[in-house]
């Protein structure tokens, strides 16, 4: 509804007549005419509707709008021109109102609208499309809207109303438990039952409901919920010059708002937990909400194998995520201490954990984040000697022969066992420690998956890195390494290779060997025919050949300078 | 005739492009799409799919202003026909606060705005123990968020006015960040990416085993640090350099790593314990350059020597650089023609790495001349990140960068078929790169696709990109600015002006030393505190 004008304040306005009565008197029949000669057709929208209404109290506006000022009759003008200085004063405060008219001018307008026996109370504002309603939630004026609809939404707007007003007292009466406030009727402390939180759960919803079909506007799922009552949500500000804004969901600002206050106060609680698992449901990859998180679970003692459980779900969902590897890790850390001297628990929590990275490795046999967290998990359950832990990686060895991350994780587990490994040892380091007859089991293992792909590098390397551990010379696989190559020098159709790192590795075993010109031969046909795309590091390996050994003496000096250094 | 050329002799430099430059022969890098593709990115929010980089946001800003600065000639090198930059001088000064908006009251910047509390939030912040007794703050300040919004802020520098070059560090906490840098660094040598306080376990070095963050910490240490003596104003305790170096030499059992976000080739990501190396020291020297020089150098190869001598086993690590490229074949088709069909099967779940069976099937393949549609074939050299992994636009960079620090980019890739894959088979019609063969552009990509460019200098890139610094992964002219900014920042600390109230401060404390006997030595604890 428009506002109504203010009542007049002229104490000697006459009454305003009702809005059906004619404005017109029969003195001013040419008036009468002109401003009722078209009787308005029944109002289809609120515009309309309050048109006419205006119409009706401001016959002499109506007229000029309709004709013009300068096709009224005189007497019609001057009705005009009373009319309007009227509207003009009231709006005015009485002493400058008597500043403006003087007396005898006043006396005169009065003398002109009682004559025309006009409105004085005239509705002061002319409806206008958009402004006077608003819009609704398509961003449509609401004038427009039929006079039933209108109604209907007339009604909505109350009962938002009234829940408003419901739940404010449901809020206060929040505060005053907390407070421990007696009523005073009553005399008894004000307590918030179960029931009155369930009829604001209620009440909420509802308000959200209409709130969204009245204005469009959306509530988030926190600030409408009774859990976050009490915080304020801290909402994020960017200011000018902002980069690499992200188009997020209402949803996840409003989430971040409220991180942002919880975080501030440092409050663990069950509904920080959850709020930092709304938070990973949008995005996964926050790294603060997840130490939030760890914290909440640490500061509420919770069951750290009912986290790992649920986080489960979210590593599966989210494969490529490392927070989730780095969460389950402080997880671990924590929960280890309170099972380390229980062996029986330690293999059973051991054996969940395998089953599950069994599980994500089967949806993604190469993810480098699960392979290091298994790397660091078998030495924090020392898995070493579990046999399931290597027969596990020899079946996807078997189900993908090229699956490196595999290779690396045998390396370890054989290799880094403190049973037998020297401790500090670097992988790559040769370590007395080590029995030949684990290094002739590696070295037969990584040749028997070489014959099943020549052409794959992983036990090529697998092997290199077996016999520099056991101190082995490279020579020792000489005859099986010549296997792949064949007739090397002998003429492009003579000559065949059948592994390019094969070939890399004889020419290692001949360097080892001081046998130069044979390694060069290795290397050149590497470089000439077949492996032309690293033809520049071959031909760099051709001249580390003649000049090698120099260039360690080099190095070694120059480290033995920068120790000093540093 | 070889098909592998691309040797560097440009015996295959398109000759249409020698006749008449404006048609360059395909493939070339299109500029025009590159930068329609970051003006958008600059201009409108970036889509949804980038909420998982949200904790992020300065990597995202970094990756962007990066792009457009490799893209934007220099002012001396403009013409009329060049069209005005995409970045404006005053929009160069908003961004610039809006980076420095992400620095934490008590040094180190946060990865995005969104975890910028508002002031009184930092109000019980023990500025001492640079922890908070109340508040959850400790896990705001990130340690690459750091790096970048230094660089961010070089790269945001005004190249038109030279002046302003050296104040980019204006506003920058020197001191409190490398402090807060310092307690970053674990027992082991090695760096966490943020302090986090966790319930029971107390204050605790937050992020997983990285290598990257040991890189991270050198190089903002190089960024920020210069040659302030012990004792003199603006002097910081330093981490502990040493500790640092063994621990990046030396092999540790278990060094979980990321999936690199971080710019500058550091260790070669994901290296196999038995392939000779796990990781690689810092690639910046420990010590910064003695005197801030004000000529734009490459920073990273300073001290080639010590980074050599330092690696346990340098010809191990450059034989697994070296075997990070192979030859790229086009996915086959369905296998109806089962003769000339001689993948695997499993091969086809890794479409982007495909491995004939023997090398001379390899060569079989390359020796066919045409392609199907009667084109001379060339061949497309890829790089992965692991032995047997997928092509990927962003090892090209790491790869490359990382021998370009060892002093190896130009005599061991063969650049030409790279540049080749990168420019055919990467490059996406709406602009920037994608991370395989046929995937739509991101910032990720599309920035280490244009990083590795400049990073080869490639005569037809040239004047397209700006020459790429692999050690600080900025452009070169930008190295230098960093350089001449924290000149001024250690000159205005030694001047003891951190600001108005600095000042003042530092007069109470000469003041204080006069009236205990202007000739005694200064206490070492004020060294500590900043003077």
């Amino acid at each position: 509804m428009p506002p109504k004008s203010k009542a007049a304040t002229k104490p000697k306005a006459t009454e305003p007549a009702p809005a059906t009565t004619n404005p017109t008197t029969t003195t001013t029949t040419n008036t009468s005419q002109t401003a009722s000669s078209q009787e308005p057709s029944e109002p289809t929208t609120v515009l309309e509707r309050s048109q006419q209404r205006y119409e009706k109290t401001r016959p002499f506006e109506a007229a000029r709008r309709q004709h013009g000022l300068s096709k009224l009759s005189k007497e019609d003008q001057k009705g005009w021109i009373c009319d309007q200085l009227l509207h003009l004063t009231n709006r005015l405060p009485a002493a400058s109102r008597a500043r403006l008219l003087s007396p005898k001018a006043s006396k005169e307008i009065w003398w002109t609208i009682n004559g025309t026996n006009s409105i004085v109370r005239g509705l002061k504002q002319q409806p206008k499309a958009h402004t006077t309603w608003g819009t609704d939630r398509n961003g449509h004026d609401v004038g427009s809207y039929s006079i039933e609809r209108f109604d209907e939404r007339i009604k909505k707007r109350a009962a938002l109303t009234a829940l408003q007003v419901s739940s404010r007292v449901f809020r206060e009466n929040v505060e005053r438990e907390k407070r421990g406030f007696v009523d005073a009727r009553s005399g008894q402390e004000i307590i918030v039952t179960e029931r009155e939180i369930d009829e604001e759960k209620v009440r909420r919803s509802k308000m959200t409901a209409l709130k969204k079909e009245l204005y469009g506007e959306i509530t988030g799922k926190l600030a409408s919920s009774v859990d976050w009552e009490d915080v304020v949500p801290t909402p994020h500000e960017e200011p000018e010059g902002a980069l690499a804004a992200i188009a997020y969901p209402a949803e996840y600002a409003e989430a971040m708002s409220y991180l942002r206050a919880v975080m501030s106060k440092k409050e663990y609680s069950p509904r920080c937990l959850r709020l930092t698992e709304h938070i990973i449901g949008m995005n996964a990859a926050h790294y603060t909400v997840w130490l939030y998180r760890a914290a909440n679970i640490f500061a509420l003692g919770l069951s750290i194998p009912d986290e790992i459980e649920w986080l489960n779900e979210v590593a599966l969902a989210n494969l490529k995520n490392y927070q989730i590897w780095h969460h389950r890790h402080l997880l671990v850390e924590h929960y280890h201490p309170t099972i380390a001297s229980d062996a029986e628990a330690l293999a059973h929590f051991a054996k969940q954990e395998r089953d599950f990275l069994i599980a994500i490795l089967s949806e993604d046999t190469k993810n480098y984040h699960v392979w290091s967290y298994r790397s660091w998990l078998v030495g924090k359950l020392e898995m070493w000697e579990d046999s399931e832990e290597l027969k596990s990686i020899e079946t996807l060895i078997d189900e993908d022969v090229r699956n490196n991350s595999a290779w690396s994780h045998r390396f370890f587990l054989v290799f880094s066992n403190p049973k037998y490994a020297t401790p500090g040892k670097g992988a790559t380091e040769r370590d007395d420690k080590v029995t030949q007859e684990l290094v002739d089991r590696e070295v037969q293992y990584a040749q028997t998956k070489v014959y099943l792909a020549p052409q794959n590098q992983s036990p090529w390397n697998y092997m290199r890195g077996v016999l520099v551990k056991g101190g082995r010379q490279l020579a020792s696989v000489q005859e099986f390494v010549e296997e792949f190559v064949v007739k090397l020098g002998e003429g492009d159709d003579q000559e065949e290779v059948r592994s390019t790192h094969a070939l890399d590795f004889l020419a290692e075993i001949y360097a080892e060997k001081g046998e130069s010109e044979k390694a060069d031969l290795c290397l050149r046909r590497l470089a000439e025919k077949w492996d032309r795309i690293r033809r520049g590091y071959w031909e760099w390996r051709r001249k580390c050949l003649t000049q090698g050994s120099s260039e360690k003496v080099v190095e070694e000096s120059e480290k033995a300078e920068e120790v000093t250094v540093v | 005739m070889s098909i592998l050329d691309g040797d560097g002799d440009g015996c295959d430099q398109p000759k249409a492009q020698k006749e008449e430059p404006q048609q360059e022969e395909w493939p070339y890098l299109d500029v025009h799409r590159h930068l329609r593709y970051w003006k958008m990115c600059i201009r409108a929010p970036l889509p949804h799919v980038y909420l998982s980089n949200e904790s992020n946001r300065l990597a995202l800003a970094y990756f962007i202003v990066n792009s457009i600065t490799l893209l934007t000639p220099p002012p001396s090198e403009r013409t009329a026909e060049t069209p005005e930059p995409l970045i404006s001088r005053e929009d160069k000064k908003l961004m610039r606060k809006w980076v420095l908006h992400h620095q934490h009251p008590t040094g180190g910047f946060c990865g995005t705005s969104s975890l910028v509390f508002p002031l009184k939030d930092y109000d019980t912040f023990n500025f001492e123990t640079k922890t908070s007794d109340e508040p959850e703050h400790a896990g705001l300040a990130n340690i690459s968020s750091t790096l970048f919004g230094l660089q961010l802020l070089a790269l945001l520098a005004d190249e038109e006015d030279e002046a302003a070059a050296e104040k980019v560090f204006e506003g920058v906490n020197r001191t409190g960040t490398l402090r807060w840098l310092k307690s970053l660094q674990r027992e082991d040598g090695s760096f966490g990416e943020a302090l986090s306080d966790l319930p029971g376990h107390g204050r605790f070095i937050a992020g997983g085993y990285d290598m990257r963050y040991c890189y991270i910490a050198t190089a903002i240490r190089w960024i920020l640090r210069g040659d302030v003596k012990e004792g003199e104003p603006g002097w910081v305790e330093d981490f502990d350099t040493e500790k640092l170096a063994k621990h990046t030499t030396e092999d540790s059992p278990v060094t979980p790593k990321t999936k690199p976000t971080q710019a500058t080739p550091t260790a070669p990501s994901q290296l196999s314990p038995f392939s000779t190396v796990l990781s690689l020291p810092p690639l910046l020297p420990p010590h910064p350059p003695p005197s801030p020089s004000p000529s734009p150098s490459p920073s990273a190869p300073q001290k080639p020597s010590l980074l050599h001598s330092s690696i346990r086993d340098l010809p191990g690590l450059i034989h697994w650089l070296s075997s990070r490229p192979f030859v790229y074949l086009e996915p086959p088709p369905p296998p109806s023609d089962s003769d000339s069909y001689i993948y695997q099967e499993d091969d086809l779940d890794d479409p982007n790495f495909l491995l004939p069976p023997t090398p001379s099937d390899l060569l079989c393949l390359l020796s066919e001349t045409t392609t199907k549609d009667g084109q001379p074939k060339q061949a497309h050299v890829a790089f992965n990140g692991r032995t047997n992994k997928v092509a990927d636009t962003c090892y090209f960079w790491w790869v490359g960068g990382a021998l370009a620090n060892l002093g190896h980019l130009d005599s061991l890739v063969d650049k030409e078929p790279a540049r080749r894959f990168l420019l055919e088979k990467m490059q996406h019609r709406i602009g920037g790169f994608g991370k395989s063969p046929g995937s739509p552009p991101d910032l990720y990509h599309s920035f280490f696709g244009l990083a590795v460019l400049g990073l080869l200098g490639d005569e037809r890139e040239r004047g397209k990109v700006r020459e790429f610094d692999a050690g600080l992964a900025v452009p070169r002219a930008t190295v230098g600015v960093i350089e001449m900014a924290r000149g001024r920042l250690v000159e205005l600390e030694r001047e003891g002006g951190r600001g108005g109230k600095g000042e003042k401060q530092l007069d109470a404390v000469e003041l204080g030393l006069e009236l205990r006997g202007g000739e005694r030595e200064r206490p070492k604890w004020l060294g500590e505190c900043g003077y």
